[in-house]
């Protein structure tokens, strides 16, 4: 009887050792942390920032951004020339993230540029962006965005 | 002495001759660009000239509110660095947002952006000679990029703040590259230089 426990007892923890192996690989292809929205008062366009992780072995490239909760949706980063001179660059051919590689869309760099609101939005509240992308099936991720405060980084 | 030593210890030095820059983290500006002087519109509507922060040290970005990311970014860490001041001191500085982009920033959108990040924060603009006047006293350019489809456009300006005595002389210019800690370091040493020169006066 107690052999018969021990041999149950070990299948038991390989099988469990064995699930935690495998669920420690990436469940999803991409991973968006952190997704945030930064209100702007007075209906000025306002950034949308997140952390972008391709667990893939093939790039992928975000090539779109669309809401509902705003008019227009651009992909852009902020470039400051050595003089000093600050200028927004839209990224035509979009954000490439090659395999295993992450990206992030933070304060003075690569942010959504969100035009337009549809709505007045408060702190706190989820705003939902569609993110579309190539090498990636599916190709279109809804993340939930949290909007944050305009003095927040 | 090895080319790779040599090489770092003429990095040291020069990072101590650049240290030995006042101790500023920005860039000190004192005596190389002429003292504040402007005539623009203020957010509630009134025609407003340098004289408007007579005797209160002065800390200017230039902008627009149709700006999303390094705008807020800056003005955010700009009042962060501010609020770390003592209160005295934070009373006695006034913010100042001039917006290079009339078209779009009236009173009212200027009004509403200002009261977002401080109440001792004040918009300002005004036409594109004003601007231009003002802009390239400080050695400074703005410009628009071509309009999109839906009539929206790109507006490059400085990412830099201008800070400026009580007496309206330029003390700095503080890049986008500080953090709020270093921001508030140069504005605390400058703040308290000018309680000194009260002092002894």
């Amino acid at each position: 009887m107690k052999i018969l426990s021990g041999i149950v007892l070990v299948i038991v923890l390989l099988a469990g050792a064995l699930w935690w192996v495998a669920d420690m690989q990436p469940a999803e292809p991409i991973e968006i942390d952190n997704p945030r929205v930064r209100l702007v008062p007075g209906g000025a366009p306002m950034a949308g920032y997140f952390t972008l992780a391709n667990h893939t072995d093939s790039p992928v490239r975000l090539v779109s951004a669309s809401s509902e909760a705003f008019g227009h949706v651009m992909i852009h980063r902020t470039v400051v020339s050595a003089d000093g001179s600050a200028r927004m660059a839209h990224q035509d051919e979009g954000v490439l993230v090659g395999a295993g590689e992450t990206v992030e869309f933070k304060p003075k760099g690569l942010h959504l540029m969100l035009m337009r609101a549809r709505r007045e939005l408060e702190v706190g509240e989820a705003v939902e962006i569609v993110l579309g992308f190539e090498g990636l099936e599916p190709a279109e991720h809804t993340v939930v965005f949290t909007v944050v405060p305009v003095t927040s980084s | 002495m090895k080319p790779v030593r040599l090489a770092l210890t003429a990095v040291m030095l020069l990072g101590l001759a650049a240290c030995a820059d006042e101790g500023w983290n920005g860039k000190s500006i004192e005596g190389l660009m002429p003292e504040l002087e402007f005539e623009l519109t203020a957010e509630t509507g009134e025609t407003v000239t340098e004289s408007e922060f007579a005797g209160r040290p002065v800390a200017m970005y230039f902008g627009f509110t149709h700006c999303p990311d390094i705008c807020p970014t800056t003005l955010a860490r700009l009042v962060a660095a501010v609020r770390r001041l003592p209160e005295p001191m934070q009373e006695e500085l006034q913010l100042a947002f001039v917006s290079v982009d009339p078209q779009r920033d009236g009173p009212q959108q200027l009004a509403d952006y200002t009261d977002a990040f401080s109440e001792r924060m004040l918009g300002l603009t005004g036409t594109q000679r004003q601007l231009k006047a003002l802009t390239r006293r400080y050695r400074t350019t703005y410009g628009y990029d071509e309009e999109r489809a839906d009539g929206s456009y790109n507006v490059s300006h400085s990412s830099a703040i201008f800070v400026f005595d009580a007496a309206g002389e330029p003390q700095l210019m503080l890049l986008d590259s500080l953090g709020v800690a270093e921001i508030a370091a140069d504005l605390e040493k400058l703040l308290a230089r000018r309680a000194e020169n009260a002092d002894s006066a």
